[in-house]
């Protein structure tokens, strides 16, 4: 990397590199029995080379000639992006405890041999088809910047995941745990599962309408991913963002306190720089439904006159930095997930969540199917609903939080609770 | 090529493997707005392993050519522990080594069309609605991308084919005060980069439709008689039908495997689909998967009776039917899975007119907004739509997300249309990304299906 530094510096005012090698291996198990075990052994480098205002990228799976993707970014360079803000010059960084050495001991006939273990205990348990994976990832990301910046980091994942199929459908219910080394899946994760799927076996129809709607930290995605567009620095600069003028003001429920907290290593993936060198910083975006800060990289922080938060992360090599909460939590509240339940008069618990990705994100507004949906009558769980969809907008829901569950829980989009919300639209 | 990846080959002790490397090339640029946010051409390389032993089927992926031994002790290995532990051992469903090389046949190859004559028609077609003023932004991008595939097997199989996709795609924003609204845009193909030349009224068409959009009401909850446009309709025989005759999709769910059995009555008697990656001048077009398999076209569904299914080799001998053709990768990252190349539902004889008669009164539902599929259940949004009452089209509707049950929604289609279009962008996302992935349909008529507006 630093012969490419040495060769871009020679035709461009600044330049970075950026690159990650990843080595993972995974592990599934459908319906009791062991299906693949899939390997990468992935090298990728981004060049970032800047000149007079502009940005010139390129990218390559392999190093072997450095001056050839010199040469694409001198070619991406006269298409004039215009980039006229400034790389960081990054030295001490905190240390976090990211990558735990015990993930190299891990065989993948342990990963298997707990696979079987959690398959086999679910199974028993719920007489239904049961889906199991395993997981484990490390990797290596380093950054170099012609300011002197030179940071790198590793990381280890180890996570499980579980569910247990209702008959006919893809519809489930599950649990994942994650980690930065191998774990056995908890006995209670086993339990829930279980327990959850003999109560929601029975087919329930009730009637729709407006009322409580539980969404599960696996499925509160569906609503956050609204407010990232919202906090988004890009969507704000372009204003398309509704939250763009409300900075202060209350957005929110009260009860809703949510951070993006990159220093955090107790679970995996924690991060004291982001893909573009930039310090990371735990960031309240909404406290007590106060929107406090949007989140920006060095791009959109420059066009928005914000210093930067450190948000700048990419997909992979492949792809440019833009701004990312990857550290994303919602604080616990004081309810246990019983207790929850039992708040319950007549509503849903959004079990799975179906077409999250529709709709108009922008403006705050979800219509998502269930799969599945649990019907709750008068506190106790009293089935399944097939063919359901909850509906509203992410802005008016959030202001109707009746609790929140006490602990969190690591999902797709961040680490949350279980939030149950009052008055919502449920088309059965 | 062929020489280095067979000397890799050659060092595999397996009962059979294979190995793919390929040379991607991509051009990407993007406007956000009037800014000029991204412009790059690259290369990039990299190889897929898979090894059979002893039942065990294993696939690694790596980039560097120093990696290669490293990573068949890894497959080999992981293909041994698989063996020993799997219930039912993997057979390969058998098939003629094949020696070919193919070039799709292209209308202008975009990897000989300067960048800058790229940026420049995105720079027009981006321009179209940022002239409106009620228009925030957009967000659209030029994109070409080519997967150059090498393959051999231990079998004796040498194939190379390159795919080579083209396409302009993205968002406009409209807005009206605090209200906002997202209209997607797109054209493309695999046939080179003339499909994306003169498309000015694609990008007209859609700019009026993101500013008619903001005087649209939305929906209003509850189950309607509709009919679905064909990129709407096309998305629905995708999601909520096309995924469930993925044989791997179902293979260890024994109640959907029960459901999806050949010879089951699924539909109307209407109702014909057929997956068809050999069909000319359409996206999802290849000669042959990521396995080396020639691809078929498969009929799927014939008067209403599940009568196919899309394989893999594996797959195929686990199930005793015929090998289809259908086992594709994302590119050199990725084993190959199981996908749709080109699924549609065949044309009737209705005319939209004719339909819209039929329907009387409901709702007509206009393009796709994403969807998903869990088992039975599929939910997708549309664009937008109409009411249509007394067979006329009347006022507009937006925010609509369609959710049903896909065995009662195949027994609901009771009229079928005789204006087949199909995508010309793809997106489906089954664990990779297939950019290629086609559908389409005619306009069809459902008789219920639920609708979550808020």
């Amino acid at each position: 990397m630093e012969q490419l530094m040495a060769i871009a510096r020679k035709s461009a005012d600044k330049v970075e590199i950026y690159s990650r090698a990843v080595s993972t291996d995974s592990v599934s198990f459908e319906n009791g029995t062991l299906k693949d075990i899939d390997s990468k052994l992935l090298f990728g480098v981004s060049l970032r080379m800047f000149k007079a205002g502009k940005l010139g990228t390129a990218y390559t799976q392999n190093l072997i000639d450095r001056e050839e993707l010199v040469r694409n970014a001198l070619v991406s360079l006269k298409g004039g992006v215009e980039a006229d803000y400034d790389l960081p010059k990054t030295g001490q960084l905190p240390k976090l405890d990211a990558y735990d050495s015990a993930i190299g001991k891990l065989t993948n006939t342990q990963m298997v041999d707990e696979c079987a273990r959690i398959s086999a205990a679910i199974a028993a348990r719920t007489k239904s088809q049961v889906n199991v994976g395993a997981g484990r990832t490390t990797l290596t990301i380093r950054l170099l910047n012609s300011e002197g910046t030179d940071v790198s980091a590793e990381f280890s994942n180890y996570g499980n995941c579980a569910e247990a199929i209702f008959p006919g459908s893809y519809a489930s219910i599950a649990q994942n745990q994650v980690g930065k080394k191998f774990e056995a899946f908890p006995d209670w994760m086993i339990d829930y599962v279980a327990n959850t799927y003999h109560a929601a076996l029975k087919e329930a129809k009730p009637a729709g309408g407006r009322m409580n709607v539980l969404f599960l930290p696996a499925t509160l995605y569906a609503l956050i991913w609204r407010l990232k567009e919202g906090t988004n620095a890009k969507n704000v600069y372009e204003k398309t963002s509704r939250l763009k003028d409300q900075l202060g003001k209350q957005v929110l429920s009260e009860k809703l306190t949510i951070v993006n907290e990159p220093l955090n290593d107790q679970v995996p993936g924690a991060r004291t720089f982001d893909d573009e060198g930039t310090p990371c910083r735990n960031l309240p975006l909404f406290q007590a439904g106060v929107l406090k800060s949007f989140y920006c990289d060095l791009c959109y922080g420059r066009k928005l006159g914000m210093p930067p938060t450190g948000n700048g992360f990419r997909g992979d090599t492949t792809s440019k930095p833009v701004p990312a909460l990857q550290h994303l939590t919602i604080q616990p509240g004081d309810k246990s997930f019983a207790e929850l339940i039992g708040m319950m008069k007549r509503g849903i618990i959004v079990g799975g969540a179906m077409g999250a990705h529709s709709g108009n994100i922008l403006n705050g507004e979800y219509s998502i199917g269930l799969a599945p949906g649990i019907y709750v009558e008068n506190g106790v769980i009293a089935g399944r609903v097939k063919d359901a969809m909850v509906a509203g907008n992410v802005y008016e829901t959030m202001q109707n939080v009746v609790a929140i569950e006490d602990t969190v829980c690591s999902s797709y989009m961040g680490r949350f609770p279980a939030v149950l919300f009052d008055d919502v639209s449920v088309a059965i | 090529m062929f020489d280095q990846l067979k000397r890799i080959l050659s060092q595999v002790k397996a009962d059979y493997a294979d190995l793919r490397y390929e040379l991607r090339t991509e051009t990407q640029i993007a406007y956000d707005g009037r800014e000029l946010s991204l412009m790059t051409a690259d290369s990039t390389d990299g190889y897929v392993l898979r090894v059979l032993q002893s039942g065990g089927l294993a696939t690694i992926s790596f980039t560097k050519a120093s990696d290669a031994e490293k990573a068949i002790r890894t497959a080999e290995e992981n293909a041994a522990l698989i063996g020993k532990r799997i219930k039912a051992p993997v057979q390969l469903a058998k098939v003629e080594p094949i020696k070919d090389t193919y070039h799709p046949k292209l209308d202008i190859d975009p990897r000989q069309v300067p960048i800058d004559e790229k940026l420049e028609l995105l720079r027009h077609y981006n321009e179209i609605p940022l002239q409106q003023s009620k228009v925030a932004t957009t967000a659209i991008g030029y994109s070409d991308l080519t997967r150059d595939r090498y393959f051999v097997s231990s079998e004796g199989s040498q194939i190379r084919e390159d795919l080579v996709t083209t396409r302009v795609s993205g968002t406009i924003i409209s807005q009206d005060g605090a209200l906002t609204q997202t209209v997607r845009t797109a054209c493309g193909g695999s046939d080179g980069f003339a499909r994306v030349k003169n498309r000015e009224s694609e990008f007209e068409e859609k700019t009026a439709l993101a500013l008619n959009m903001l005087k649209a009401t939305p929906v209003k909850a509850g189950s309607y008689r509709v009919i679905l446009n064909q990129r709407l309709s096309g998305t629905f025989t995708h999601e909520a039908f096309g995924h469930f005759c993925e044989a791997d999709l179902i293979e260890d769910s024994p109640t959907m495997r029960a459901k999806m059995q050949l010879g089951a009555k699924l539909g109307t008697d209407i109702l014909n689909i057929k997956d068809d990656p050999t069909r000319l001048n359409q996206l999802g077009r290849y000669k042959y998967d990521d396995e080396g398999v020639p691809a078929r076209s498969t009929q799927l569904m014939k008067d209403g009776v599940l009568v196919g299914r899309l394989h893999s080799r594996r797959t195929a001998a686990a199930y005793g039917e015929p090998v289809s053709g259908h086992n594709v990768a994302e590119d050199f990252r990725f084993a190959p899975i199981i996908r749709m190349g080109c699924i549609f539902i065949e044309p009737g004889r209705l005319s939209f007119d004719d339909l819209c008669a039929k329907l009387a009164d409901g709702l007509y539902l206009v393009d796709k907004m994403g969807g998903q599929t869990a088992g039975e259940n599929f939910t997708f949004g549309a664009q937008y739509g109409y009411h249509v009452k007394g067979g006329k089209l009347t006022e507009m509707i937006r925010d609509i997300n369609i959710s049903g049950n896909l065995y009662a929604t195949l027994k609901k289609i009771s009229a079928i249309g005789n204006d087949l279009l199909l995508a010309e962008v793809g997106s489906c996302g089954k664990g990779q990304l297939n950019v290629r992935s086609c559908n389409g349909s005619p306009h069809v008529m459902v008789d219920s299906v639920v609708i979550g507006g808020v």
